[in-house]
């Protein structure tokens, strides 16, 4: 056990290690940058509520994502179910007239639902027609992103008209004050109360995964199809509700991200996903596929993003935080590797064999 | 229907449509080659984005430092490598899963060139043209084909280099066995592992020398947006093409077409739907493997890790 | 040769000669440790203890690069080819330098005409029958001009004809150029055809040794499933006799389970089941005897709902049950104990807890939501029941032991409450004492009225246990007798193929 806490520090600290190296190398200086990194996440008063923003959608398409891994199938379309959920959500936003609070539960399930709709192409092709789903899910990503662009062009779909073209921008109309989700303020910080919701999302599926039937059937068909299909337990029905399940909470995630008003200021702008949805893959990836793990490790992801915002006023480039982000997760990568290879070499030796 | 026809009319007589399309197209191909080989040894490498960035920079670097436009490809093509260096090792000897090192990837190497390139700002500009004689000069195709920035020429050698290697030579027999079945090539003797990270390394150079041709043959100017997606429609193209070296190189001239006719169509006075455009390759290749999904031979053994025991 | 892997050896202390110029049989069931001797020598497995001599020079084999080298090559049974490449590249496979295509071409052209082996080098291995791409490995093999062939199991998938013609041409081989064959195999007819000794083994030993010409196929069976027969106690005779005879009398009810003329079909295309028909009542334990890979596996597989059958019917209490759809048997009363537990017996990564619920995880939840203390408290139960040792409902199943694990999948069948139960080879892999206990089990089951479907290839347990005897050979009932009629010689020879 000491092993293994060693392996992920000392992975960890060469990440940060190296990143500093990188930093150095172009003048800059690292206790500067991580020092507004730290600033930006949640040092500086007011600041945590931002980085909350950023964890909630994280969370939601990792949960998400944990539910389509333990049945077994390869989703990495999380981007594009984002934003077609988010794009329905704005379309019903539009179009769905009643009290704001019950347009805003609309537009949730608007969300829930254009994401479902989106994975459930490909589940649909991988159990009628055998292709394999994570290439499906892959080429889904670039089909919605245009997809969405070209709404964003049409009055009749998602543009909005009035919008200030004087700089080109394509956008939706802004969500009416009482169609957005409510914030409060905890200890000096704003926040909507998403992030209770995503609390509550995540307790709910990692509580239905281990102890309901649905999540003992989706489990026996992740580890073994031939010992479920003994029992009666269908493949393709645990499987394609898994897969709606896992595009659904894609799609939660873009229309928490629209309502919430931390990203685009409750409109729907190209580019919208800003890669939400491949870093929440990542988090599920990292947090090991464990429901629990998911929030501590989205909050680490969200600080990032969120500390790079004050990073420009060090006069450094944003992108350093991409730097570190990305090594962080490899060197999160090798100490499971290496434990596996360390396994495999006693077994191996103990057996005394090539087999 | 009548302008759909004219506006093909026009493409098809136009030598500039042609010439953007063959540059457009060769970038893809670059990538898409290196990935073919890699795709038959049964790995799917998601980071090709990160490939061609990695090697658009290094050249542009290169070429900042030295002067010179072999040297900035040089250097691209190391580049290349370097970023396929972390997958393969990471993903075939480490066992980490190559979607999350894939994605790490295009995610770091952004980051990396978008960092180092705003401190750095390296200033370049496209090669010269050089002109084939004679070939040079057939109607409409010619320009495309041989009157482009010698950089472009290097494909000609890319591909059957590489479809050579592939198909005629012992490695090559060794990358397709593994692709297929590691199992039973593990029994030959062969080491399955190695193979797959060798055809990585390969993918990494292709695609590097690639994202050199993209920024000293085409475009001129780094920028970290320069890729814009080019990696994933090489992705593509591969698939498109059933896993052939001759079916990826027809996505590539296919996809480049299309997506190259952004540039064109305006040009010729004519609006387009700009997301439609974009998003065929995806859209033809996702009905194709529905239609035919029966009848396109994937590698076996595409995207399944080996390790010796496991199957 | 001494190898043991944990607590098992596979093999003791086995002795074994083979000369030049000769075909040398080793005959063995399932686990008689023949795999794991073949493996030691060509260096896929280092033994614990023993030498290797190869003509008269102590040798060690490390790696099958090793034993290639000391002229030792091995045909595999599960065949080692790519599919998606043609016969010359899959032979090329495996060698060094520069390929050259039509130097492999007339390396393979020459094989054909020397061995007998008829191929296209340019076909492409997808598109060969079975019996074609065995020839391949073959020439693998030959390329290497091993001094010594192994031939491990190699008409398990082969028509008699294809039979015929492989071992015409490892006649030709021995012959005429003074190799040497080691032909691994359960077939007794094989055995008797194509040897010219064999080495019989069981257990992890040898048990007998033979010239060919001196013994016959009953022979030979008697030594292959045992001589050390647990002689059953006059008490258990008398029991088994008092069965046959309720078995009998109650012969006009309804048979708990029917087949008839059941047939499946491999994907190749050839009969795997081949109008096969055989009823079991109430209470009765029918043994289906047989050399493993005629049908039996198929069999509990359609039972499993894992398998679909291309014609006939199965039926349960009179009426049909069509197994092709998932959890239909299961739900019409048919309990498996399945041959390969790992395949479709358990799930290694969950609970004890969880695999006993397998069969009816409904039973255990109320609106959806998994009750774990009902849960709890029925592991618990069939823990002690059937003693199983384990640290609990919560232990994972991959920390318990091979024959405890059988115990679970056992406990799990026979709580459902089955009408019929199938059990696979159940005693495979056990100690003496687990042997026991399953044998106790399954009577025990029958005693209360369950129909058990014994498929077995240990001729001891199928006279220890059945009332009444089937033998299956080729996906076809060859016989069938009561336990009073059945004598081993009767029924090795059918097993081997022969009609009475």
């Amino acid at each position: 056990m000491v092993e293994v806490v060693a392996l992920y520090l000392g992975c960890g600290l060469a990440a940060l290690v190296i990143s500093g190296i990188i930093v150095e190398a172009v003048g800059a200086d690292w206790s500067t940058v991580g020092g507004a990194l730290l600033d930006g996440s949640v040092r500086k008063p007011g600041r945590w509520g931002g980085t909350i923003g950023v964890t909630v959608p994280l969370a939601m398409v990792a949960i998400g994502t944990i539910v389509s891994t333990k049945v077994g199938l390869v989703n990495i379309g999380q981007e594009g179910q984002l934003l077609v959920g988010a794009a329905l959500a704005t379309f019903a936003s539009t179009r769905v007239p009643g009290p704001g609070p019950v347009v805003l539960v609309i537009i949730l399930l608007a969300g829930v639902a254009g994401g479902a709709i989106w994975s459930g192409l490909a589940g649909g092709l991988r159990y009628w027609r055998k292709v394999p789903e994570v290439l499906t899910t892959l080429l889904l990503v670039s089909v919605a992103s245009n997809l969405v662009g070209y709404g964003l062009k049409k009055p009749w779909l998602l543009l909005d008209a009035e919008a200030k073209r004087g700089n080109r921008n394509l956008v939706s109309e802004q969500l009416p004050p009482d169609t957005r989700m409510p914030r409060i303020t905890l200890f000096g910080n704003e926040f909507t109360i998403s992030a209770f919701l995503a609390i509550a999302v995540i307790l709910l599926v990692g509580w239905m995964l281990s102890r309901t039937l649905w999540g003992y059937r989706l489990t026996v068909v992740g580890h073994n199809r031939r010992v479920a299909r003994r029992f009666g337990i269908s493949e393709s029905v645990q499987g394609m509700v898994a897969m709606l399940a896992s595009g659904g909470f894609a799609g939660l995630a873009g229309a928490l991200m629209l309502t919430g008003g931390d990203f685009a200021n409750y409109r729907l702008v190209s580019g919208f996903s800003v890669s939400i949805g491949w870093v929440g893959l990542l988090v599920a990836l990292v947090a090991n596929n464990r429901a629990l793990a998911v929030i501590p490790v989205a909050f680490v992801f969200a600080s990032l993003r969120t500390g790079s915002g004050f990073l420009a006023s060090t006069g450094i480039e944003r992108r350093v935080t991409d730097v570190v982000q990305g090594l962080i997760v490899l060197a999160l990568l090798l100490p499971p590797a290496i434990m596996f290879i360390r396994e495999r070499r006693r077994a191996l030796a103990a057996a005394g064999s090539r087999v | 229907m009548g302008g759909l026809l004219s506006a093909v009319w026009d493409v098809g007589t136009t030598e500039t449509a042609y010439t953007a399309a063959a540059r457009f197209a060769v970038v893809l191909a670059f990538a898409a080659t290196g990935e073919w080989v890699a795709e038959r040894a049964g790995t799917l490498n998601i980071s090709v984005e990160a490939m061609i960035l990695a090697g658009a920079f290094a050249a542009a670097m290169g070429y900042h430092t030295t002067g010179s436009v072999a040297v900035g490809l040089l250097a691209g093509t190391v580049a290349g490598a370097a970023v396929a260096s972390v997958q393969a090792e990471m993903s075939h000897r480490l066992t980490a899963d190559q979607f999350v090192v894939g994605l790490t990837l295009n995610i770091l190497v952004l980051g990396i060139v978008g960092f180092l390139g705003s401190e750095w700002d390296p200033s370049t500009r496209t090669a010269s043209v050089v002109e084939v004689p004679v070939l040079a000069d057939i109607p409409l195709v010619g320009p495309a084909l041989f009157g482009q920035p010698w950089p472009f020429y290097l494909i000609y050698l890319v591909v059957p280099v590489f479809a050579w290697l592939v198909h005629r030579t012992r490695w090559g027999l060794e990358i397709r066995s593994v692709g297929e079945n590691p199992q039973a090539a593990d029994v030959s003797g062969i080491d399955v592992n190695r193979r797959r990270r060798q055809a990585i390394y390969l993918g990494g150079l292709s695609a590097g020398l690639g994202g050199g041709y993209l920024l000293l043959g085409q475009v001129g100017r780094f920028d970290p947006g320069i890729v814009a997606g080019r990696g994933f429609i090489a992705l593509v193209a591969v698939i498109f093409g059933g896993w052939t070296l001759r079916g990826a190189i027809l996505g590539c001239l296919l996809f480049g077409s299309v997506l190259s006719f952004r540039l064109t169509l305006p040009g010729l006075g004519y609006e387009l739907n700009n997301e439609m455009l974009s998003s065929l390759p995806a859209l033809v290749t996702i009905v194709a493997m529905a239609l035919f999904a029966h009848a396109v031979r994937q590698p076996e053994a595409l995207a399944r890790p080996f390790i010796r025991g496991l199957k | 040769m001494s190898k043991r892997f944990g607590a098992v050896a596979a093999c003791d202390a086995v002795d074994i000669e083979i000369h030049r110029g000769e075909i040398h049989g080793i005959l063995g069931e399932n686990g008689a440790g023949k795999s794991t001797l073949m493996k030691m020598l060509i260096g896929l497995v280092v033994p614990d203890s023993g030498s290797i001599l190869v003509d008269g020079a102590s040798v060690r084999i490390t790696d099958p690069v090793a034993a290639a080298s000391l002229g030792i090559g091995m045909v595999h049974q599960h065949f080692s080819l790519v599919e998606a490449l043609t016969v010359w590249e899959n032979v090329a496979l495996g060698d060094t330098g520069r390929l050259s295509r039509s130097g492999v071409r007339d390396a393979v052209g020459d094989l054909s005409d020397r061995y007998g082996l008829r191929i296209d080098p340019d076909a492409l291995v997808a598109d060969l029958p079975v019996g074609l791409r065995q020839r391949v490995e073959i020439l693998k093999c030959l390329r290497r001009e091993p001094e010594i062939l192994i031939f491990d199991e190699p008409t398990s998938v082969l028509t008699p004809e294809e039979s015929d013609d492989l071992f015409r041409s490892l006649r030709g081989v021995v012959e005429q150029e003074g190799r040497s064959v080691a032909l691994v195999s359960h077939k007794l007819t094989e055995m008797l055809d194509v040897t010219d000794r064999v080495t019989i083994m069981r257990n992890g030993s040898v048990v007998e040794r033979f010239v060919t010409t001196e013994v016959d196929a009953g022979m030979l069976a008697t030594a292959m499933v045992g001589r050390d027969v647990r002689l059953r106690s006059a008490q258990e005779m008398s029991q088994s006799d008092t069965r046959e005879r309720v078995v009998a009398d109650g012969g006009g009810s309804l048979p708990v389970l029917e087949f008839r003329n059941v047939e499946v079909r491999e994907s190749g295309g050839s009969l795997e089941l081949d109008d096969l028909t055989f009823s079991l009542g109430t209470g009765e334990i029918l043994g289906m005897a047989g050399v493993e890979g005629n049908g039996q596996r198929v069999i509990a597989d359609l039972l499993s709902g894992l398998r679909n059958r291309s014609g006939g019917e199965i039926l349960v209490n009179g009426s049909v049950v069509d197994v092709s759809q998932p959890g239909s048997a299961m739900d019409a009363g048919i309990a498996v104990i399945p041959e390969d537990r790992h395949d479709s017996g358990i799930v290694l990564e969950m609970t004890v807890a969880e695999n006993l619920m397998l069969s009816d995880p409904s039973g255990m939840s109320s609106h959806g939501v998994i009750d774990g203390l009902r849960r709890e408290k029925m592991a618990a139960d069939l823990i002690e029941r059937f003693a199983i040792m384990c640290t609990g409902p919560d232990a994972p199943m991959w920390t318990l032991s091979g024959g405890n694990q059988q115990r679970v999948v056992l406990a799990r069948e026979i709580a459902a409450e089955p009408t019929v139960l199938v059990a696979a080879q159940p005693t495979r892999g056990l100690d003496v004492g687990a042997i026991e206990y399953m044998t106790d089990q399954l009577r025990q089951a029958a005693g209360s009225g369950v129909g058990i479907l014994l498929i077995s290839s240990e001729l001891d347990e199928i006279l220890e246990l059945a009332d009444r005897i089937l033998v299956i050979y080729r996906g076809q009932v060859t016989g069938e007798m009561t336990r009073s009629e059945a004598t081993r010689e009767k029924i090795g020879r059918l097993m081997g193929g022969d009609i009475l």
